[in-house]
């Protein structure tokens, strides 16, 4: 991936998804790296040591001797005292520019350690392969091959009808994944599924990793990041995947994400009790509208001045999640959007297509552009009517108020946010991005 | 004197190899000031046997902090000019944190707020394997057209050191070019084994491009060598009628450019200032006050009276002096009533924490131990009226637990069991949650500055207060947390005894 050069910076490099093992609950990261990659992983996001990550995981701290010598040996002291230091249920080697350049041998020293009975997995995460949002691919796919597999035996393939796996949010790269996670097993299991998670204080931890392959199918919400994870199921374990295309935030996508599971289901013979699944939908869709019907009253009541149209700079997930949501369901026209997530060319048409079918008469602007520099150089320039809201990241704070925009910080990196359990998804995150953008606007009055 | 601060070479020489800087080590500061030889390395046993300060070596370690973080923080934060991070976008992760500090150092200090201006380069596999320089020159060229800076700074990666990038023949082309000083610093992570190199990789640099040759001097201009702190230092230095030039954060180029045209040169931190200060006085004439940090009476004394000696205000600072002594002390006084028997710990960088030790100790706080990230058994002037260490020892006795360890979390777990203190006070970031996890309160010192001088000792007692306050909130953490150390780990006395082992 030989971008362009990028100023204010929305992920990192592929190391970054040392996070997607800190949020598998007692798994441990050891960085094979130089010294301040964990560091500078925990200062990128939020609160984000969890167990033992960040800065404290164990790590080889490169020096020049490792560069021109090779640091499998220390590698090897480090791996074999953790054990006795840390109380881990997996570990996760996980490599940096240092140990990549260097060419480390770290499988075989691994299997060395899965002889003794550990279970250890690495992974390639040098910072010039990759970012995070593909390298969250790449350490799941790991942890399936090298663990997950060890235990296929006690866990037949596609055995249990109505279970399935969920990739959605990159822990941490979404700041509020916990909370998105955690809605959309609630959400599942009240139509009946059973769901491995995988990730976060709802995840059953190593257990649950192993049970992968008894899934009926897999779900996965998300534009384009971690669709290499189900594609690698579907090829080894034959499961199925239904793909929804950016985050449901609110109940028209909400409502829409349930039924397309249930259809998938339905499809695949899974045998639920769907009128119960479809009485659950409609319950929660009357008490979103009660709310929905509320925030109408307080638009229409307002006399001091709204935000009227919204410029989003996120990934593509939440782009397309917040712009259909907004002009739906709260009135708020999407502007000129931007997506800054690296997205992969082939991808980028059908996100396109996907943000265009919000209207039928209106065109949305879409600009790719990773280098967020650029586009607040861009949305420097644009002018429109009427207040204006921008929902992007810390970054963006300045822009907004040089613009005198609403700011809502949505994306990472995110300083000025305390998000510790909130999600945007489903039904009530919907409510909650609407609490969040007319608090703001409620902030401003006198 | 020590060997003088080449000017010529452009990479930074690493703090181990000029200071012989350590990152472990177990003792009391008495054994440790005695085999630092602060003295006989200042007489210039260089790199003579005879004083080897030894390090411990164990077989794990966690993660650190590296040099290039620091640059960010320091070029990073420079007011109109920009860094250029010649690096995979992992590198640029730091920027957040530092953009954090920068925004709120500038609030503090009444400037304009605005984001950092950090470029990173973006490498990939094929830049790794074919060279970048292209794109090393067209975010150079990027930097100008998006800012105009008035320097741009370019901070290599532990990807561009092993590749063997020459980010320095570019700077030069570019520089001639834009007409702008263009400012490489070498600070690979895997460079230097502790990160305070990277501080002595942006000042190195600053000294060869940025400072003025040929200075018009002012008597009156003292640089202070900080970080983003409050500012305390403009109303202390306003009664001996001197103006305050702070460098390196927050300061603009031309603040740079002008330390070659002042009086003196101060620090409040030795392991921030040795290099800088050193190379001042040896390259560009200006004189480094050499004295104990300003911290507790007996610092803040010996440290006034010495710039007060420099810059010949010696009446000036004897009556301010005075004046202070007798303001502070009655609530020092108050405050050494309500901390009574309380203990404290310090875990911060290395000269720092013998500065707050002292302004601890000046409160009648118990300190019996000590975490510090590195240790320099010498600094750069090697002039001993800078001997921090040996200050702190012969004014305020031994700290029986001294641990040098990099931000080892693992170890610190056992440095609080032996000590089991009241309250925490820390600098940087990764160490507070552990002893929130054993219900200890920590204040993290987000102004550096709160310790400094007479005010400082009441702003740290009543921090210290504060924070006593907060002892039940940890409890409820402690009770419901789980540790990850193993119970092995949990129940060893001895933090090093795997470089103990090692060893055997």
């Amino acid at each position: 991936m030989a971008g362009k050069m990028i100023e204010q910076e929305r992920y990192t490099c592929a190391i970054g998804a040392l996070q997607s093992v800190v949020a598998i609950p007692k798994a441990l990261p050891i960085l094979h790296s130089g010294p301040g990659c964990g560091m500078m992983v925990r200062g990128f996001f939020e609160r984000s040591t969890g167990y033992a990550g960040g800065s404290t995981s164990p790590c080889t701290n490169f020096s020049e001797s490792e560069v021109v010598f090779g640091g499998i040996e220390k590698l090897r002291k480090i791996i074999a005292n953790s054990y006795k230091i840390l109380n881990s249920d997996l570990q996760v080697i996980l490599t940096g520019c240092t140990a990549g350049i260097v060419g480390d041998d770290i499988d075989s020293l691994a299997d060395e350690f899965r002889e003794a009975g550990r279970p250890i997995v690495t992974v390639e995460t040098a910072g010039f392969k990759s970012n995070n949002f593909v390298a969250h691919s790449d350490v799941v796919k790991a942890i399936i091959d090298q663990y997950t597999n060890i235990f296929i035996n006690d866990n037949p393939v596609r055995s249990e009808k109505k279970t399935i796996n969920l990739f959605a949010s990159i822990p941490y790269q979404d700041q509020f994944w916990k909370g998105n996670l955690r809605t959309y097993k609630y959400l599942l299991e009240q139509l009946g599924f059973k769901v491995h998670v995988l990730f976060g204080p709802e995840s059953d931890g190593v257990a649950e990793w192993q049970q992968i392959p008894r899934a009926n199918f897999n779900v996965l919400i998300s534009p384009w990041y971690g669709q290499s994870i189900v594609e690698h199921l579907e090829n080894i374990y034959e499961q199925p995947f239904f793909k929804f295309p950016h985050i449901p935030i609110g109940a028209n996508e909400t409502e829409k994400f349930l039924h397309g599971v249930l259809k998938f289901a339905e499809g695949l013979n899974v045998r639920l009790d769907y009128p119960k699944a479809e009485n659950f939908i409609k319950r929660a869709s009357a008490a979103y509208y009660e709310e929905l019907d509320n925030l109408a009253t307080f638009l229409l009541e307002f006399r001091y001045g709204l935000p009227s149209y919204v410029h989003i700079i996120h990934d593509a997930g939440y782009v397309t999640g917040l712009a259909k949501f907004l002009l739906h369901e709260t009135g708020i026209v999407p502007k000129e959007q931007f997506i800054v997530d690296n997205t992969p060319e082939k991808f980028q048409q059908s996100i396109r297509e996907d943000l265009q079918s919000i209207s039928a008469k209106k065109i949305v602007p879409l600009t790719f552009e990773p280098d967020a520099g650029k586009v607040q150089d861009i949305v420097r320039n644009i002018v429109h009517e009427g207040r204006g809201l921008l929902i992007g990241s810390g970054w963006d704070k300045e822009l907004s108020r040089e613009k005198g925009f609403d700011f809502i910080s949505a994306s990472v990196p995110s300083p000025y946010r305390l998000v510790l359990s909130t999600g945007y998804a489903g039904f009530h995150g919907g409510l909650r991005v609407m609490e969040d953008i007319f608090n703001t606007v409620l902030a401003s009055y006198r | 004197m020590q060997k003088k601060i080449n000017l010529d070479i452009s990479e930074v020489q690493p703090r181990e190899q000029r200071l012989g800087t350590i990152i472990a080590w177990d003792g009391d500061i008495e054994e440790l000031h005695r085999q630092s030889n602060f003295a006989g390395r200042a007489a210039g046993c260089g790199s003579g046997k005879g004083c080897r300060l030894c390090e411990l070596q164990g077989p794990f370690s966690q993660g650190s902090v590296c040099s290039e973080q620091m640059v960010e923080c320091q070029a990073g934060n420079v007011r109109d000019a920009v860094l250029i991070q010649h690096a995979p976008i992992g590198c640029g992760a730091g920027q957040v944190p530092y953009n954090s500090i920068y925004r709120n150092g500038l609030a503090m200090r009444g400037h304009k707020v605005e984001n950092i201006r950090i470029i990173n380069t973006n490498l990939g596999e094929d830049d790794v394997v074919f060279g970048a320089a292209d794109k090393l020159r067209s975010a150079i060229d990027s930097a100008w057209t998006r800012y105009e800076p008035k320097a741009i700074f370019i901070a290599t990666s532990c990807a561009t050191g092993i590749i063997g990038e020459d980010v320095e023949s570019i700077a030069r082309e570019k520089q001639e070019e834009i007409g702008v000083p263009i400012i490489p610093m070498a600070c690979e992570g895997f460079r230097s084994k502790h990160w305070s190199t990277g501080f002595d990789a942006t000042q190195h640099g600053i000294l060869r491009q940025l400072v003025r040759k040929n200075p018009k001097k002012q008597e009156d201009l003292v640089n202070v060598i900080n970080l983003w702190g409050s500012d305390v230092f403009t109303p202390m230095l306003a009664n001996l009628n001197l103006r305050v030039n702070y460098v390196i954060d927050l300061a603009s180029v031309e603040d740079l450019a002008k330390m070659s045209e002042a009086a003196a040169t101060v620090g409040f931190c030795y392991t921030l200032s040795s290099y800088l200060a050193a190379a001042l006085e040896q390259h560009f004439g200006v004189p480094e006050v050499k004295a104990p940090m300003p911290y507790g009476f007996a610092g803040t004394d010996a440290w006034l009276r010495e710039l007060a000696r420099v810059t010949h205000r010696e009446e000036l600072a004897e009556k301010y002096i005075e004046n202070e002594h007798k303001r502070v002390l009655p609530r020092i006084a108050e405050l050494k009533e309500k901390l009574k028997g309380i203990k404290g710990y310090v875990a911060t960088g290395s000269a720092y924490s013998h500065g707050l030790i002292q302004v601890l100790r000046e409160l009648d706080v118990e300190v019996n131990g000590s975490l510090v990230f590195h240790h320099d058994p010498v600094y750069d002037s090697g002039d001993e009226k800078e001997d921090s260490l040996g200050h702190l020892l012969k004014n305020y006795g031994n700290v029986e637990n001294f641990h040098v360890s990099n931000r080892q979390q693992y170890q610190l777990y056992a440095f609080l069991q032996k000590v089991h203190p009241d309250f925490m006070l820390i600098r940087h970031n990764g160490l507070a949650p552990l002893a929130s996890r054993l219900g200890i309160p920590a204040a993290p010192l987000g102004d550096e500055h709160i310790a400094i001088g007479y005010q400082g000792i009441i702003n740290l007692g009543e921090t210290i207060l504060d924070i006593l306050a907060r002892k039940k909130f940890h409890n409820s953490i402690k009770a419901h947390v789980k540790l990850p150390y193993t119970d092995w780990w949990i129940k060893q006395k001895d933090p090093y005894i795997l470089a103990r082992q090692n060893k055997i």
